[in-house]
């Protein structure tokens, strides 16, 4: 599961195993992303009231040459190395009890990076920040919405339903199958 | 909700209206002096909304009469909209002006365009910026939050579109966002646009020569900042309900089948659709994936659109549905539904189904065969070069398949060393590289683009001789004569308007589309499609010259067009007929000021006036000069084979001027015109300048002859051989 960018074969539950529920891109033969950024823009306005690369906690990784966009968000890692190596944890960064999620609280994040360098992945799916609307380094990364009843904002507005969660994905082993795709594309055109 | 984090623009003491939406400053950037400076975005604003509006404003105030394309007056002023950065659909264009060198005369000129750059832009701080001056070297201006650097560009002067779009991001970061000129920019190609990485051209007013005049190879980006709507709620609104997004998924299609309806191949492609620019709810552009690159052996994707549909095979025009321009509210389809092949189920309980279903066959013309290869190739030539593909998919290669087969160029081979024949890829291609590179006479004539080049090969023959291969399908196959040189008004190529590419559609339509054109500066309807509801369409097709609905609804699209180019929007979102108040509702969820409709439709006619007002001060236009412009394309018969009443398309223009408040006989706004919108100001100028016209006791209704035109002497010559 780890490298892979899209969805585009079964993943098994072994594979599943260890992440929690999470973002995940679905095969451009499924959807394409259409490259609108919409999933970022509603990021940022869903959790600071504004849009912006550095307010956004959703990575996309243009092709702005070949139009094939990465979409790229934490994957909720069970063992969650980035809490682990936070000096603050408990402070700045906390596990909701109920979902498994590690979060951040900025106002005690003391911009160590140390979490971001620890993520498993390339590129680390928490981003520092520090810019013209954070004047100190921050951690920044995807929560999923957490404590919105409306789920993550960047599933519910992207036009073209190219991104998902991993426990509802058509691509998870048990849906996979094209019957199953197709079968979700006509539910979502309803 | 306002916090902590957006008070340095709330708080702003310029920002009297503590307005949302705007970052609230405009980067002036001189490449003479190499100095930069800043003025206030609220000194405009909400008075002329931003993109377009604010545009017309500067120009006015900071452009001289006199200065030409190429001179170091010129100034390209860019701008984005409120709504730019907001996640408010189709918000992520952006709008820019100068004056232009491929328009006829050189005049003032605008154009809009897609991307990610605009939101980039507004991320660093900027609502927008002015470039004027001349560098005497190379340079790039690196735009990063609050810092503006002008740059050398030696190492970037020569690369193609791509290739410079990739070099600024390797050189500096991907998120670094572009807009650069290519080859024909640098050398002063007058048909040169800017360009974006996605291909979202500027690309219909020659502005990358522009650029190129001004030494200047791109304008790169970064902003680590933000864009604050004022209302998010309703921006979620907005989301749902402009164009109804259906929310589908939308897979990459393999598909066997490419062309025009009634002009289609067989040919294996892939194609997918995507944004033009961020926080868009629709995906109209197309993808065409995997084709043949015009200079790489890999195979790459290209960002098409409607121009590109003739270049793969040019047997007819394109097929319009009168709902096209003329829908019913039961079945209104967005343009962006269309083409990004999205469209809802046909209502069949719609009275006027089949009315407004019913579909205007198109003329035959037989002017290249079907090559997916040979398309895709100029298409990237035009993408890779910076090139408007307006005048080499619609104007050059119509011209080299018409003028070959009336005999034009027996003998020449236009500067290629072969044959001239618009279906030989390699002959197309070695025209086009010599346009950009200006290599030998014909590619230095060409490099001038088509309306100059023309007239300096000899217009009577090169643009009026007569073409014998159209026929009608509406007259069941009737040839119809047509110029082999489709030139529709101010040196850009015809857009529907009646004849030739994109023709087919009925009077109404087509003297709306010549009206909108004769009083633009361009092709405007890459701007300005002309539509209108359905109820309307049987007053107009009864007496198309005096429908007052149809005068209004031409007044409605040019201020539907100022609007949506300034709270920015798009051509294909807006407007939407049942929706009236759907920009002033986007208006004020960015940016929390409460612009009703009418005070936004005020806020168009204002705009209007200041283009009217520098178009006759700057350029000397009256209405004599416009109605030539464009009487030449209403002589050639349309696809029933009519052409334009002289005195009744003069009786229509008097409609269009009085309900402007335009003189009749100079086509000059009076004075209570400028003031009923708060221009006293520009009034004032306009009467020391003698171009404040008083009113006649009388009305005005001297219109003289029409226009020569040779084309329709060498039909009636035509005629007259055929009868002896």
């Amino acid at each position: 599961m780890g490298e892979k960018i899209y969805a585009t074969e079964p993943v098994t539950a072994e594979e599943l195993a260890d992440y929690g529920n999470h973002i995940v891109q679905y095969s451009p033969e499924y959807s394409l992303c259409a490259g609108c950024e919409t999933c970022s823009i509603m990021c940022g306005l869903s959790h600071e009231g504004f849009t912006g690369p550095g307010n956004s906690r959703i990575k996309i990784n243009l092709g702005t040459r070949s139009m094939i966009h990465q979409v790229l968000a934490c994957q909720q890692c069970n063992d969650h190395p980035c809490y682990e190596a936070c000096p603050k944890k408990g402070q700045a960064m906390k596990i909701d009890e109920d979902t498994g999620v590690v979060y951040i609280d900025e106002e005690f994040c003391i911009g160590c990076g140390l979490c971001a360098k620890r993520c498993k992945f390339q590129p680390s799916r928490i981003s520092m920040k520090r810019d013209k609307v954070r004047k100190a380094w921050k951690a920044v990364k995807c929560d999923l919405c957490r404590g919105n009843p409306e789920g993550p904002q960047c599933i519910k507005w992207c036009p073209v339903r190219c991104i998902g969660l991993s426990d509802d994905s058509v691509f998870v082993e048990g849906n996979a199958t094209p019957a199953a795709a197709e079968g979700a594309a006509a539910a979502d055109a309803e | 909700m306002p916090n902590y984090k957006i008070a340095d623009f709330l708080e702003n003491p310029e920002n009297t209206q503590k307005l949302y939406g705007y970052c609230g400053k405009i980067a002036r950037i001189n490449l003479t002096t190499k100095e930069v400076s800043t003025l206030s975005t609220y000194k405009y604003v909400p008075k002329y909304v931003g993109g377009r509006m604010l545009i017309h404003r500067i120009f006015w105030d900071e452009v001289a009469p006199g200065t030409g394309a190429f001179d170091e007056g010129n100034k390209f002023i860019y701008m984005t909209g409120p709504t730019t950065g907001t996640g408010i659909p189709a918000g992520g264009r952006s709008a820019a002006c100068a004056i232009g060198p491929s328009v006829l005369p050189e005049q003032f000129t605008f154009g809009n365009i897609g991307g990610w750059f605009a939101t980039e832009l507004k991320y660093a701080g900027y609502d927008g910026f002015i470039i004027e001056g001349k560098s005497e070297e190379h340079v790039f201006i690196k735009i990063e939050d609050d810092k503006i650097e002008i740059l050398p560009a030696d190492d970037l002067w020569g690369m193609r579109v791509h290739q410079t779009q990739k070099a600024l991001e390797d050189q500096f970061g991907h998120e670094f966002k572009s807009m650069v000129i290519g080859p024909a920019g640098e050398n002063l190609v007058r048909i040169a646009s800017i360009t974006t990485s996605n291909d979202c051209a500027f690309a219909k007013g020659g502005f990358g020569a522009v650029w190129g005049s001004k030494g200047l190879k791109a304008v790169t980006v970064h902003g680590t900042g933000m864009v604050a709507p004022a209302d998010i709620e309703k921006l979620k609104y907005l989301r749902l309900n402009m164009n109804h997004p259906s929310m589908r998924p939308s897979p990459i299609l393999h598909l066997d089948q490419l062309g025009v309806p009634g002009g289609e191949f067989e040919v294996k492609y892939d194609r997918g659709n995507v944004a033009c620019s961020p926080g868009c709810n629709q995906r109209c552009n197309a993808l065409l994936m995997n084709g043949p690159s015009a200079f790489e052996d890999e195979p790459v994707n290209h960002i098409e659109k409607c121009v590109s549909a003739s270049t793969f095979g040019y047997k007819a025009d394109i097929p319009a549905p009168v709902g096209m321009f003329w829908p019913t509210k039961q079945n209104y389809c967005a343009p962006c539904k269309l083409l990004g092949r999205d469209f809802p189920e046909p209502d069949f309980s719609d009275p006027d189904f089949e009315a407004q279903g019913k579909v205007i066959l198109p003329d035959i013309y037989d002017l290249w065969k079907p090559d997916y290869e040979r398309g895709t190739i100029v298409n990237d030539l035009c993408n890779e070069y910076g090139i408007d593909k307006w005048e080499i998919d619609v104007w050059l290669q119509t011209w080299l398949g018409m003028g070959k087969k009336e005999g034009l160029f027996d003998g020449m081979d236009l500067g290629t060393g072969m044959e001239v024949d618009v279906e030989n890829t390699d002959f197309i291609r070695t025209f086009i590289d010599n346009m950009v590179y200006r290599k030998g006479y014909y590619g230095n004539l060409f490099a001038e683009g088509m309306a100059r080049a023309i007239r300096e090969m000899g217009y009577d023959k090169y643009s009026e001789t007569v073409y014998h291969g159209r026929h009608s399908q509406m007259l069941g196959g009737q040839r119809l004569d047509i110029p082999v040189s489709l030139e529709g008004g101010w040196g850009q190529s015809v857009h529907w308007q009646g004849r030739g590419y994109e023709g087919s559609v009925e009077k109404p339509t087509w003297l709306a589309a010549c009206i909108i054109r004769m009083l633009s500066t361009r092709d405007a309807n890459t701007v300005e499609h002309f539509h209108s509801e359905f109820e309307y369409h049987a007053e107009a097709m009864a007496d198309p010259y005096h429908s007052p609905n149809l005068i209004r609804a031409i007044i409605n699209v040019q201020n539907n067009a100022e609007i949506k180019d300034s709270v920015m929007s798009c051509e294909w979102q807006s407007p939407d007929p049942w929706w009236p108040t759907m920009e002033a509702e986007m208006y004020k969820a960015a940016t929390g000021y409460d612009m009703t409709a009418q005070e936004l439709h005020d806020a168009a006619c204002r705009s209007k006036l200041l283009l009217r007002a520098f178009l006759i001060r700057n350029h000397g236009r009256n209405r004599r000069m416009e109605i030539e412009e464009v009487w030449r394309t209403m002589s050639i018969p349309d696809s029933w084979g009519e052409v334009a009443d002289w005195q009744q398309w003069n009786e229509m223009v008097d409609l269009v001027y009085e309900a402007r408040d335009w003189d009749l006989e100079t086509g000059w706004p009076y004075r209570e015109a400028y003031e009923k919108y708060g221009l006293k100001d520009v009034a004032d100028e306009m009467e020391k300048l003698g171009y404040l016209p008083k009113r006649p006791a009388e009305h005005w209704h001297d219109y003289g002859e029409p226009p020569f035109v040779k084309f329709t002497e060498n039909c009636k010559e035509e005629a007259a051989r055929a009868e002896n």
